[in-house]
């Protein structure tokens, strides 16, 4: 337990005795019905291999995006050419 | 350590949701978003493929994930710039009445209500507090007293605990 700067003694027993009232309270249920924990252990997992497959891919999107750009600028570069030529 | 596998987090599901979800609901203060904050930390926890520890282990790292939905939910709602401390003069003393507790509790900053109940209610040490709420050891213990006295004086002004 935790160690404590000093309120006095009556003032602790207090604040402690009002804790333990507030541990007791009852939680009200929820208002949407909760997942249990097989339902968000499909849902982490699910999430874990579309997070896992859009690592995959980013790479190849990146290299996607260099190829568009690359195509872009030879075909500039082939355009200028052709009519400075 | 090996990684959680299903059966190992239906326990620590099983363990932890309750008191997870209590802890969630005090400290955000009746707040509908707390069964969302619960769920997002399961998930937080299994995308975050933790490695199997002790249960111990497991709980702190979903207390501190926890916390941390805690904070984002209350800078989102301006929380954290400095909330204005309720009237408490007037007020009678119910303490026998469950909503008057609540509401009491309530009264306190966010901080504060998360601080006392790691503290209190899941009994935790200075260190482990620190570590659930990503926050300094050092500083934790004045944080902590500050809260306490901020209660002791919420319960005098309300009269459920006399002045000496």
């Amino acid at each position: 337990m935790t160690e404590w700067f000093d309120l006095d003694a009556d003032e602790e027993r207090a604040v402690a005795a009002f804790m333990d009232r507030v541990a007791h309270l009852r939680t009200p249920k929820p208002g949407l019905p909760s997942e249990h924990a097989p339902q968000l252990w499909v849902k982490g997992r699910l999430l874990e291999q579309w997070e896992g497959a859009r690592r995959v891919q980013r790479p190849l999107e990146i290299m996607q995006r260099v190829e568009i750009a690359g195509g872009l600028l030879a075909a500039s570069v082939l355009l200028y050419l052709s009519f400075v030529g | 350590m090996g990684r959680l596998d299903e059966a190992a987090f239906s326990a620590l599901h099983a363990g932890t949701s309750r008191a997870l979800r209590a802890y969630v609901y005090r400290v955000l203060g009746n707040s509908p978003d707390a069964e969302d904050i619960v769920q997002e930390a399961y998930l937080r926890m299994l995308r975050a493929d933790v490695p199997t520890g002790s249960e111990e282990h497991l709980r702190r790292y979903l207390y501190r994930v926890t916390s941390n939905l805690i904070v984002d939910r209350w800078r989102r709602r301006k929380f954290e710039s400095d909330e204005e401390m309720p009237e408490t003069a007037s007020a009678p003393p119910r303490y026998e009445d469950d909503a008057a507790v609540a509401k009491i509790f309530a009264e306190l900053k966010p901080r504060d209500r998360a601080l006392l109940w790691l503290a209190y209610v899941e009994g935790e040490s200075h260190e482990e507090i620190a570590s659930s709420l990503g926050l300094g050891r050092r500083g934790i213990k004045v944080m902590l007293f500050r809260a306490r006295r901020r209660l002791r004086d919420l319960l005098q002004a309300k009269g459920v605990l006399v002045n000496s």
